[in-house]
C-alpha cells in the first residue's frame, strides 16, 4: 500500500491521518507560512475552497484536485478559515462539500485505492451490510425515510445495504470525521491574517442563506413566536426557555445575531452584553448545535401560545413558518389576497421541501416525523 | 397519610436498607442522584437532585441514614455530577434506557397490567438481542417497582450517543415511521424477519378482517380514513380477494401500488395502526431519547408500592412474578384500615379488603396497600391532609 500513498493519493483524501501528518510535518509554523508569498497564494486557495462549499448544491461534475501539495495545504487552510470565522453553518457547508468531493474522487479510484480508503473508514463495500451501531451513527443524519432503521432489513445486529447505499454512508462518515475536528483552536493573531477575507465570505454566505430561505417574513411567524416577541415588546420577563426558543428560531430562519439583538432591544430591561452573550451562545458561536424546540417541547414549557388551525398541521414552529410563507407566496402569485398566508394553501406540498439540500430542510425532515407522531397521538387520544 | 402509617412504612424501609440488600450501579461517582423523601410527600412532591457520591459506601450510608421514599440516579455519566446545571456537569455519555409502563399500554387490575407489560418487555428484549444484536450481558432488565420494567443497555459503544441516534433505536422497536413501500421495495436477502415479517402479518390480519366486514361496514371504515374517498374505497372492497392473493404470493410491491392502499396500510388508518402497535414494543419514547434522565435505582424500594426495584438477568424474566419476587417484607400480621375496597393478587393469594373494615393482613401486603394510599395502619390518629 506504501506505493499508493503518494502525494496525489493523499491530496484526494486530505482528511486521512496520513494526509494530515504530511501537512503537519511540513508546515511547522503556520504564522510564518502565511507570511510567505506561497502561503498567501495557498490561503487564497483555501478561501476558494470555502467559497465553493457555500455555493455547493450536491453535484460535483469532473472534480479536479489540482497540484497535490497545494490541494493538501489549501484543505488545511480552509479549515483554519472557517474556524476563525466560527459560523456553524459555514463549517457544516465545508464538511458536506469536502465529503462529497472525496466521495466523488473515491468512485474513480482504482480497486486498491478504494480498498485502502474504505478500510480506513471501517466500511466493507463488498459485504453489503453494516453493524447496527455503526449504521445508526451514520444513517441517523440522513434525511430520507428510507434510511430509518425501522425501514431496513436488520438481522442479528447487521443492516443489509446495497453498494450505493454503503457509499452514501461512507460519504456521511467522511463528513462526520471532518466535522468532529472543527472548529480548530486557532490563535487570534493567525485569525487576523484571515480577517480581510472574512467579510467577503460572510457576505456570500448571507446571500446564499437568503436565497434558500428568502426574506424574513414576520407575518408568517407562528403564533408562539409572535407571542414571545409581543411579550418582549410589552416588557414582560421571558423565561429562559422562551428566550432560547425565540433566538434559535430567528437564527435558523436567517436573522443575523445583530438583528436578533435588535428584537430584544425592544425590552425595557434590555442589557446589551448579556443579550449578545446569550444570542451568540444559542446561535452556535460556541460550537454547540441548537435548533429551535418542536411544538411538543413548546407545549411542555407552556410556550405553545395562540395555537391556530395551521398549528394542527405541523409539529414544529419552523415548519409552520415555511408552510405559511410558501402559502403566502402562492397567494401573491395568484394575484389575490391582501391577507397573505391566511389559508392553509401550502399544506399539501410536503414533497417539495425534500428538494432543498440544506440544513433547515434536514431539520425539518426530522420534524415531519414528529408531525406524524403528533397526528398519531391526536388520533389515539 | 396518618403519622402512624408513615412511621410504619418508614420503619419497614429502614429495616430493608439496614439489612444490606443494596447493589450500586456501575460508576457510582459519575452519576447524578435524586431523592424523594417521605417527609416532603405530603407537601408538593419535590425531587432533590444534583447530588453526588464519591463511592458506593457513601451512597449506602446516606440511604440508610435518610431512608428516602424514592431513589434515582442519572442514566448519564458526568465529570461533575453534583454541578447545578447541565452545562457544568459535563455530560460524557449515558446508558441506553427503555421504559415500559403499563399505563401506556392498558388499563385494568394491577396484576393483569403487570403481566401485559411483561410480555411487552419480552418482545422488546427479543428485538434488542435477536434483531439489533445487543449482547445479553450488556442488558439489564429491571422491574420498576411500579407498573412496569426498565431496560438498561450499558454497551460502551453506544454510550456517547445523542438523542438522534437513540431515537433511531426507539423508533425501531416502536415501529414509528414505518414505510411499507420502502421495506418491500428490497429483496428479502436472507433477512426477511423483523419488521418485514411483522408488517406482512399485520397486512394479512387486517385484510382478512376487512374481508369479513359487510360492504357497508367496509365502506364506512375505509372512508373514515383521511384521504380515502368512496371511489377508492369501492375499488379496494372489490379488489380485496386479489389483494390477499398478491400478499400470499409475496407480491407486496404490486399490492402497495394499488390506489389508496399506501394510505390504508399505514399509520393513518387507526385500525391498521392498532395492529401494528400490537406487534411493536411500546417503550415510552421520551425516556429513551432523553440522555439526562433520572432512573430508579435497582435494589431500592419504590415508595409508591413498597416493592423492590428488582434487577433481573434477561434469562430470569420469564419466571419472574413481581407480586411474589419483588415483595421483600414478611407475613407477620398487621392491622389496617382500608381506605377503599380493594381486591389484590399478592404473594400468590387473592386478598380482598373492605373500605373501613379493620383487618389483620400480612405486613408485606400492608406496606403495599399503605404505600399506594389504599389503607392506613389501624388505630393511629388522623391528621388533616395538607
Amino acid at each position: 500500500m506504501g506505493e499508493r500513498l503518494d502525494l496525489k493519493f493523499l491530496a484526494r483524501y486530505p482528511f486521512l491521518k496520513e494526509s494530515q501528518e504530511y501537512v503537519g510535518e511540513r508546515v511547522l509554523d503556520l504564522d510564518r507560512f502565511l507570511s510567505s508569498g506561497y502561503g498567501r497564494l495557498i490561503l487564497n486557495r483555501g478561501a476558494e475552497r470555502v467559497m465553493a462549499s457555500i455555493g455547493f448544491k450536491g453535484v460535483l461534475p469532473g472534480e479536479q484536485v489540482g497540484e497535490p501539495e497545494r490541494a493538501l495545504y489549501s484543505y488545511a487552510l480552509a479549515r483554519v478559515i472557517v474556524s476563525c470565522i466560527g459560523e456553524r453553518d459555514l463549517i457544516e457547508r465545508l464538511c458536506r462539500y469536502e465529503a462529497a468531493k472525496a466521495t466523488a474522487l473515491f468512485l474513480e479510484e482504482g480497486e486498491e485505492g478504494q480498498k485502502f480508503v474504505s478500510s480506513r473508514l471501517g466500511i466493507d463495500l463488498g459485504s453489503r451490510e453494516m453493524p447496527v451501531v455503526k449504521y445508526v451513527e451514520l444513517a441517523s443524519f440522513m434525511r430520507s425515510e428510507s434510511w430509518r432503521l425501522v425501514n431496513r432489513a436488520v438481522c442479528r445486529g447487521r443492516v443489509r445495504l446495497e453498494r450505493e447505499e454503503l457509499i452514501e454512508l461512507m460519504r456521511e462518515q467522511i463528513r462526520q470525521i471532518i466535522q468532529k475536528q472543527l472548529p480548530l483552536q486557532v490563535n487570534a493573531e493567525l485569525c487576523e491574517k484571515i480577517a480581510p477575507m472574512r467579510q467577503e465570505i460572510l457576505r456570500v454566505l448571507q446571500e446564499q442563506t437568503l436565497q434558500q430561505f428568502g426574506e424574513v417574513q414576520e407575518s408568517s411567524f407562528p403564533p408562539c413566536m409572535r407571542a414571545l416577541i409581543d411579550a418582549i415588546t410589552s416588557g414582560r420577563n421571558l423565561p429562559h426557555q422562551g428566550r432560547f426558543a425565540l433566538t434559535a428560531f430567528l437564527h435558523t430562519i436567517g436573522l443575523s445575531n445583530t438583528e436578533i439583538v435588535e428584537i430584544y432591544r425592544r425590552a425595557p430591561d434590555f442589557d446589551i452584553s448579556k443579550t449578545m452573550y446569550q444570542v451568540d451562545h444559542i446561535a452556535g458561536a460556541r460550537g454547540t448545535e441548537y435548533t429551535p424546540p418542536s411544538c411538543a417541547t413548546m407545549r411542555t414549557y407552556s410556550l405553545c401560545i395562540g395555537k391556530d388551525e395551521f398549528c394542527e398541521r405541523v409539529g414544529h414552529p419552523l415548519r409552520y413558518y415555511l408552510r405559511r410563507k410558501k402559502g403566502a407566496k402562492k397567494k401573491r402569485e395568484r394575484g389575490s389576497g391582501d391577507l397573505p398566508g391566511d389559508s392553509p394553501a401550502g399544506a399539501a406540498d410536503d414533497g417539495e421541501i425534500d428538494e432543498e439540500r440544506n440544513r433547515v430542510a434536514e431539520t425539518i425532515a426530522r420534524h415531519r416525523r414528529e408531525d406524524e407522531e403528533k397526528k398519531d397521538e391526536e388520533q389515539q387520544s | 397519610m396518618k403519622p402512624a402509617t408513615l412511621e410504619f412504612i418508614k420503619q419497614r424501609f429502614t429495616e430493608y436498607y439496614r439489612e444490606g440488600h443494596l447493589i450500586a450501579p456501575p460508576s457510582v461517582s459519575e452519576r447524578e442522584w435524586g431523592f424523594m423523601y417521605f417527609e416532603s410527600q405530603a407537601a408538593a412532591i419535590s425531587m432533590h437532585r444534583h447530588m453526588a457520591f464519591s463511592a458506593k459506601r457513601e451512597l449506602f450510608d446516606y440511604i440508610r441514614n435518610v431512608v428516602p421514599a424514592h431513589i434515582y440516579y442519572s442514566s448519564a455519566y458526568y465529570a461533575e455530577p453534583a454541578a447545578p446545571t447541565m452545562g457544568e456537569k459535563r455530560w460524557y455519555g449515558a446508558d441506553l434506557i427503555f421504559d415500559l409502563d403499563a399505563d401506556h399500554i392498558m388499563k385494568g387490575p394491577y396484576h393483569l397490567m403487570l403481566s401485559k407489560v411483561k410480555e411487552e418487555t419480552e418482545k422488546l428484549l427479543e428485538m434488542l438481542t435477536e434483531e439489533l444484536g445487543f449482547e445479553k450481558r450488556a442488558i439489564r432488565v429491571v422491574f420498576s417497582g411500579g407498573r412496569g420494567y426498565h431496560i438498561h443497555v450499558t454497551d460502551i459503544s453506544i454510550r456517547s450517543w445523542g438523542s438522534r441516534e437513540r431515537r433511531e433505536i426507539v423508533d425501531y422497536v416502536r415501529g414509528i415511521g414505518i414505510e411499507p413501500r420502502t421495506i418491500f421495495s428490497r429483496d428479502a436477502q436472507e433477512c426477511a424477519g423483523g419488521w418485514r415479517s411483522r408488517l406482512q402479518d399485520v397486512m394479512e390480519e387486517y385484510l382478512a378482517w376487512l374481508k369479513e366486514r359487510s360492504a357497508n361496514e367496509a365502506l364506512e371504515h375505509l372512508t373514515s380514513i383521511g384521504g380515502i374517498g368512496a371511489a377508492i374505497a369501492n375499488d379496494v372492497i372489490k379488489g380485496i380477494e386479489d389483494m390477499i392473493g398478491e400478499l400470499h404470493r409475496g407480491d407486496v410491491p404490486l399490492l402497495l401500488r394499488r390506489r389508496g392502499v399506501k394510505t390504508i396500510l399505514s399509520e393513518k388508518n387507526p385500525e391498521f395502526r392498532r395492529r401494528l402497535e400490537e406487534c411493536s414494543a411500546r417503550a415510552d419514547e421520551p425516556v429513551t431519547t432523553d440522555t439526562k434522565r433520572l432512573i430508579r435505582m435497582p435494589t431500592s424500594l419504590h415508595g409508591g408500592s413498597g416493592l423492590r426495584v428488582t434487577p433481573l438477568a434477561v434469562r430470569d424474566l420469564p419466571a419472574f412474578d413481581p407480586l411474589i419476587d419483588a415483595v421483600v417484607f414478611g407475613r407477620r400480621e398487621v392491622e389496617v384500615e382500608p381506605a377503599l375496597t380493594t381486591s389484590t393478587r399478592f404473594l400468590d393469594n387473592d386478598y380482598r379488603v373492605e373500605k373501613g373494615v379493620t383487618e389483620r393482613i400480612p405486613e408485606a401486603l400492608a406496606v403495599f396497600l399503605c404505600c399506594r394510599g389504599l389503607a392506613e395502619i389501624a388505630g393511629g390518629r388522623s391528621i388533616a391532609a395538607g
